[in-house]
């Protein structure tokens, strides 16, 4: 863990803030980000850090943390894969998608596999309409998917590791 | 019509700033930077453009009414958090081709005389937020934004808020919230946030698709922008097109366009021997329209009048195949989980039509739950908070008129008609 450079991001963030707006509790989203790509997910130590940085509470954090649906606050796999079901992408297919992505993986949407290798989320609309059905795979769009080619990226990101 | 916005635009390869300048880009603000700021809101009022984000609140009115003597600071929001099921317009402008953003959001600025813009970003679109930053920096380098902008005594941050998801982030008073690292519900509409918004400042907040249509209206004039929409609207716009179509995808058209030549010529119509069953015109907050409604012009009043709203102008298009009840517990399913959870009808309501709705779908509803449904949409509409639940029961409320032959069947025989078909057709 490389908290010494994760401090080094935050600070310049903290420093970036113009003086027009001095409050602190303005760097708090993006604390929880650079916490999060260091950490997989926001645990109870980052969430303590960000209180400590912002001055909040450790509630008002969680109050946020919890808020964001990209912010983590349980361990995720080393690879999420997030399903878009919203409407464009339910007419093409997506909620069979979730069934085989679920069965896939062996747990319950929204767990980690267990060799750790990926998470599914169902996800709200990704704005990929145009390529529905739609996911993001570690932030990168996919689409159209069907039924093997989902199948076929699970097994790479398995491989992957 | 010649492409506008979507002229130089390209996701794979986006223009750096040596070509976007190569290409003609930047030159606006000369043209901006030549006229009082009072003038350029003038141009945009005249040129009848309106907010693309879903509301359609004419934007140079917007900019009049904040006030040539709001105190300093003031702030330009450019609303980028799109996720308005169906609409995908914003992503094509912020990766294919962020220096038209910065290029609209300096002119923007300069004519509301802010000193810092906040671009809010959606964090699914992280990716295209980093290339923003890029680009900035770039601008940045080269004296477009800064510091005295080519010595026209204008000075200008631009700053991207890079966000982690949340449909209601989108609403301009949680985004203020979202932004000062407060919970993003919505904020009370009085103070308005023209006078009271980011950090108890003037702040002003428009779509992106709205801004990058300014610096063209300043290069060309009002008329132009005028003479450019067809039946009645104004100006080039960005339809997105989804669903039940052949090729869903972004079509840039004259404002005016109509559904019809928008799904059957553009999006190459629907699946051979299949027939429309209806469309939503305007992201999934909007009312459901009907095949009748085909030659409506794509149009803010138009659209109105038909029953619905332009919201963004994205049409999602059901066929025979599709159920509108599961079509309609999607959509509804969606404001639900997206609540933001702050006022009670909301939190409460949307999740109790889901549930309703949930067992229509199944075929488990009963015959008084349709007048439940009504009754419920009534309270929530008209006892929110903010406009997202009214926005959210807009296409409940059009289901249940437009497809109420659907629903009484699913409760009179216990079943989705669909899931019949569709099984005998696998």
């Amino acid at each position: 863990m490389n908290d010494k450079l994760n401090r080094q991001v935050l600070q310049k963030h903290l420093a970036q803030l113009p003086a027009t707006h001095p409050e602190r509790r303005a760097a708090i989203l993006p604390m929880m980000q650079a916490l999060q790509i260091e950490r997989g997910y926001l645990d109870d130590a980052a969430v303590e850090e960000v209180a400590h940085f912002t001055g909040l509470s450790t509630t008002e954090v969680e109050e946020l943390a919890t808020f964001y649906s990209l912010i983590y606050r349980r361990p995720v796999g080393r690879h999420v894969l997030r399903v878009c079901d919203s409407v464009c992408c339910s007419l093409r297919g997506a909620d069979q998608l979730l069934v085989v992505a679920e069965k896939y993986s062996g747990v319950p949407l929204g767990k980690v596999t267990p060799d750790g290798a990926f998470s599914v989320l169902p996800s709200i609309c990704l704005g990929l309409c145009d390529q529905a059905p739609a996911a993001l795979v570690d932030g990168e769009a996919v689409g159209p998917l069907d039924e093997a080619a989902l199948q076929a990226l699970l097994q790479r990101l398995q491989v992957e590791g | 019509m010649e492409a506008v916005l979507t002229r130089h635009l390209d996701p794979n390869a986006p223009l750096g700033l040596q070509a976007y300048r190569a290409a003609g880009g930047y030159r606006s603000l000369d043209a901006a930077f030549d006229r009082k700021p009072e003038e350029i809101i003038e141009i945009v009022e005249a040129a009848n453009l309106r907010g693309r984000g879903g509301a359609g609140f004419p934007c140079g009115l917007k900019w009049r009414l904040r006030g040539a003597d709001a105190p300093h600071p003031r702030y330009l929001i450019c609303n980028l958090d799109e996720s308005e099921p169906g609409t995908f317009k914003d992503r094509y402008l912020l990766y294919g081709g962020p220096h038209q953003i910065i290029e609209a959001a300096i002119v923007s600025a300069y004519a509301l005389q802010a000193e810092q813009v906040v671009i809010f970003v959606r964090g699914e679109y992280a990716k295209g937020g980093n290339g923003l930053k890029c680009a900035i920096e770039e601008a940045e380098r080269a004296g477009l934004v800064g510091s005295n902008i080519r010595g026209s005594g204008f000075s200008l941050q631009i700053k991207v808020h890079l966000s982690s998801g949340r449909y209601i982030c989108g609403e301009e008073t949680a985004m203020t919230n979202a932004i000062e690292g407060r919970r993003p519900n919505p904020r009370p509409k009085i103070p308005r946030q023209s006078v009271k918004g980011l950090w108890d400042q003037p702040t002003t907040s428009n779509n992106v698709e709205t801004l990058v249509n300014v610096p063209h209206i300043l290069l060309n004039g009002a008329n132009w922008f005028r003479d450019v929409g067809v039946n009645g609207g104004c100006g080039p716009k960005l339809f997105c097109v989804s669903g039940m179509v052949q090729r869903p995808g972004l079509f840039e058209l004259p404002c005016g366009t109509p559904a019809r030549e928008l799904i059957f010529e553009h999006a190459g119509g629907l699946a051979e021997g299949h027939a429309l069953l209806g469309f939503i015109p305007g992201g999934a907050s909007t009312a459901f329209l009907l095949p009748k409604h085909l030659d409506v012009p794509m149009d803010f009043d138009p659209v109105a009048k038909a029953g619905s709203r332009l919201g963004t102008g994205s049409i999602i298009v059901l066929d025979d195949t599709t159920c509108p009840v599961q079509a309609t517990l999607n959509l509804t399913r969606f404001f639900a989980r997206e609540s933001c959870g702050f006022c009670t009808p909301c939190r409460d309501g949307m999740p109790y039509l889901a549930q309703i709705l949930t067992a229509i779908a199944a075929g488990e509803g009963q015959a008084e739950d349709l007048a439940l449904l009504e009754e419920l949409c009534g309270i929530i509409t008209s006892h929110s908070f903010c406009a997202f639940a009214p926005g959210g029961v807009e296409p409940l409320v059009s289901s249940l008129q437009c497809f109420r032959e659907h629903y009484e069947s699913h409760i009179a025989t216990g079943r989705c008609p669909f899931d019949a078909a569709n099984k005998s057709g696998a």
